[in-house]
């Protein structure tokens, strides 16, 4: 028998075909994107673009269904264009791995094509809706009629179907605010990335206490000259306490007495004193080639200037340690009366009326004594679909794992 | 117990060159088999007791920069190699596994990093440690899966194949993509706790899902019945886009937005 390689477009379609397809797909994109000079796709919002999935979501389901036995269908939902699309998305985050993705001048090729907002670019658009249909489509034929052996593909293909839609179609959805709270007082404004002028949040937030906690002060030994610490022998930053000892070339150093809060005493020797106040005291003792010599550094504040000690052409210095926790106590309440006290610490953020309030920042130069802190606060409507969608892949993948181990060879 | 990551990982290096030597004579001593076997198994017992000190000695787990990835890579992939012989009797691919080993080991040695116990607050989260454990071992299938993938395009250019050889670059493959899927979303669900959004198209989180997508085309085309042995290709060049992801991101123009690069110190 002669098997006559198959012409383009003779069906049944494969993958010249595919990747034709979605070429011109995405240089369509592109074309439009640059006739909309490189302003993105328009944003719709609830309960618009929720209307919009669902009857997309109907319509794809529903075709599939109907017109299982076409070839035309079966190509449209196929691995060959599946493969096609997965790779043009891949090329389009390529570019959005690459390209930084911030502001350009307007006007500039990249701009007008989107290259700096790949994510919300035309052509990205247009390759995730023609991905989804094509997913629809191959989900709607395991979809009808329901086998549970189907179960592993639904929940890998519907999960992912559901996360990839609604993080996208909800993105317009989605609010990030960012709040500046003074210790003591209370607001309800939020600014946003795109406007100068803040927002009316439905809430307000009072900032009874922010505190931050450090880990202990660092020791450097610093060469003025080069403006460099010098690296310790032992390839670590030494934290400082009692009875703590650093070794440099040629200098060795250690901590006789630390006091974590303290203030300069009559004769220069420092004194216990309360957190608010204290700055960190240490006494060292420095030996080297020269006389050894002793005396106390300490750390500074926004109010005291810090204490050094010299080493030859050297100087040893204490610096605050680096943040290892910072909170703010808050009420949070609105009109309707509802009203929360809580703690907010970076990765423990609370949920107050739909809304998520996370510990962001505050004062940066102040540290400790910071006088404010800076909350973010993020309304996300869509969020429970997406987690439905990563849920479904995790329970899909735990069957695919547990499938996939059992077997040895492959079936061929 | 004093903090010492030469003697270690020459230790362990000792152990595996050893045990591997002593691997090719037991062919013809068969009762060297057993030592043979003890001694390249110690060498990775060496390097987690060396992880186990380490996490101690820092007071956080060792996850944080470059090179103490490499000392969990260092540890978990000769397991790779046992595995493979134990379930598939191919027992070559532990020694490659062990030479790489010892050679991420190597690089630490050469590269010995100023360590810092301090954590920044978004990593002290409950989902620091499954995030990135879940991560490596994705990479270290994967590795491996390219590995034996090398070796398949090679017996291909001389003519040759090997079936088993074919399903085990397939099936760690699979099991590494299962292992990034569940990375990638671990790390979404830790985003939304730690930085507010589940999904920011940081330039590390779009690498990771270039990487997903790598393994997922290659899945989908193995469904498809393409030639599997033209696959083979597929699989070996995959791990480069892993590399960029794991290294190259740091490199890059647009890492300098990202929050997730290793802090290089
Ligand atoms: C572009 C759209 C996609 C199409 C048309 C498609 C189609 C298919 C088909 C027909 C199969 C074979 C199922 C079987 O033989 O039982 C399959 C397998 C699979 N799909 Fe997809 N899929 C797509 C996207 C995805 C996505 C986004 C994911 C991940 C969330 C995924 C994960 C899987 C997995 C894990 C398998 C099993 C592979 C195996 O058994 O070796 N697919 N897909």
């Amino acid at each position: 028998m002669v098997n006559l390689p198959r012409r383009l477009f003779q069906p049944p379609w494969e993958f010249r075909e595919s990747s034709l397809f979605t070429a011109v797909a995405v240089i369509a994109g592109f074309i439009m994107q640059y006739a909309a000079s490189g302003r993105g796709v328009p944003q719709t919002h609830l309960p618009y673009n929720a209307l919009f999935l669902a009857l997309f979501a109907v319509t794809v389901i529903s075709a599939g269904v109907a017109f299982r036995d076409r070839s035309f269908a079966k190509w449209l939902g196929g691995i060959p264009l599946g493969l096609c699309l997965i790779f043009a998305i891949a090329l389009l985050s390529l570019i959005g791995g690459v390209v930084p993705q911030t502001a350009v001048e307007a006007g500039s090729l990249p701009a007008m094509l989107g290259l700096n907002q790949i994510f919300s670019s035309w052509p990205f658009a247009l390759t995730i809706l023609l991905f989804l249909g094509n997913l629809g489509l191959s989900l709607s034929w395991r979809l009808v009629p329901f086998k549970l052996q189907n179960l592993q593909f639904i929940l890998f293909h519907a999960g992912f179907w559901i996360a990839l839609s609604c993080g996208i179609f909800g993105a317009p959805d989605l609010q990030r605010l960012v709040m500046k709270v003074d210790e003591g007082r209370e607001s309800n404004l939020g600014y946003s990335m795109e406007s100068e002028a803040p927002l009316q949040l439905p809430f307000s937030v009072f900032l009874h206490h922010f505190s931050l906690e450090e880990y202990p002060p660092q020791l450097f030994l610093f060469d003025p000259q080069s403006g460099q610490p010098l690296e310790e022998l032992s390839k670590a930053t030494t934290l400082v306490k009692k009875g703590v000892k650093a070794s440099w070339k040629g200098v060795d150093v250690e901590v006789l007495d630390f006091i974590p809060y303290a203030l300069e005493g009559k004769n220069g020797i420092p004194e216990a004193a309360d957190r608010t106040a204290g700055i960190a005291f240490a006494k060292v003792r420095i030996t080297s080639k020269a006389a050894p010599v002793e005396g106390w550094i300490s750390t500074g504040s926004p109010m005291l200037k810090p204490y050094a000690l010299p080493c030859g052409k050297l100087i040893l210095l204490m610096t605050q340690g680096s943040p290892k926790a910072f909170l703010s106590e808050v009420t949070v309440h609105n009109q309707e009366g509802l009203s929360t006290k809580a703690t907010l610490e970076v990765n423990h953020p609370i949920t107050f009326a739909g809304w998520k309030l996370y510990q962001m920042g505050y004062d940066k130069n102040a540290g400790r004594w910071s006088q404010y802190s800076i909350i973010e606060v993020i309304h996300d409507p869509w969020l429970p679909a997406v987690y439905l969608g990563f849920f479904m892949i995790m329970a899909g993948n735990l069957l695919f794992f547990w499938n996939g181990i059992k077997q040895k060879e492959v079936k061929s | 117990m004093k903090f010492d990551f030469n003697t270690a990982a020459l230790l362990a290096i000792l152990f595996w060159a050893t045990g591997s030597l002593l691997t090719l004579i037991a062919l013809k001593v068969p009762a060297l088999k057993l030592p043979a076997r003890l001694l390249t198994i110690a060498g990775t017992v060496v390097v987690f007791c060396f992880i186990t000190s380490y996490w101690i000695l820092l007071d956080r787990p060792p996850l944080r920069t470059l090179g103490e990835t490499r000392l969990w890579y260092a540890a978990l992939i000769p397991l790779v190699g046992f595995l493979v012989e134990y379930r598939w009797k191919i027992g070559w691919l532990k020694f490659a596994l062990m030479a790489f080993a010892g050679f991420f080991l190597v690089i630490n040695m050469l590269h010995p990093e100023v360590f810092d116990k301090t954590l920044m607050p978004a990593l002290q989260s409950p989902w620091f440690i499954p995030h990135v454990v879940v991560y490596l071992v994705g990479y270290v299938l994967l590795f491996a899966s390219s590995v034996m993938a090398w070796y398949n395009v090679s017996l291909q250019l001389w003519h040759n194949k090997n079936d088993r050889a074919e399903s085990v670059s397939h099936y760690l493959a699979l099991l590494g993509f299962v292992l990034l899927s569940f990375g990638l979303i671990f790390g979404a669900l830790w985003a939304k706790e730690a930085w507010g959004h589940y999904w920011t198209w940081d330039p590390k989180e779009t690498w990771a899902f270039l990487t997903w997508l790598a393994y997922l085309g290659y899945l989908h085309a193995w469904r498809y019945k393409i030639d599997r042995a033209k696959l083979q290709w597929y699989l070996a060049l995959s791990f480069v886009v892993l590399l960029v992801c794991w290294f190259g991101v740091n490199y890059l123009p647009s890492a300098a937005n990202s929050v997730h690069t290793y802090s290089q110190s």
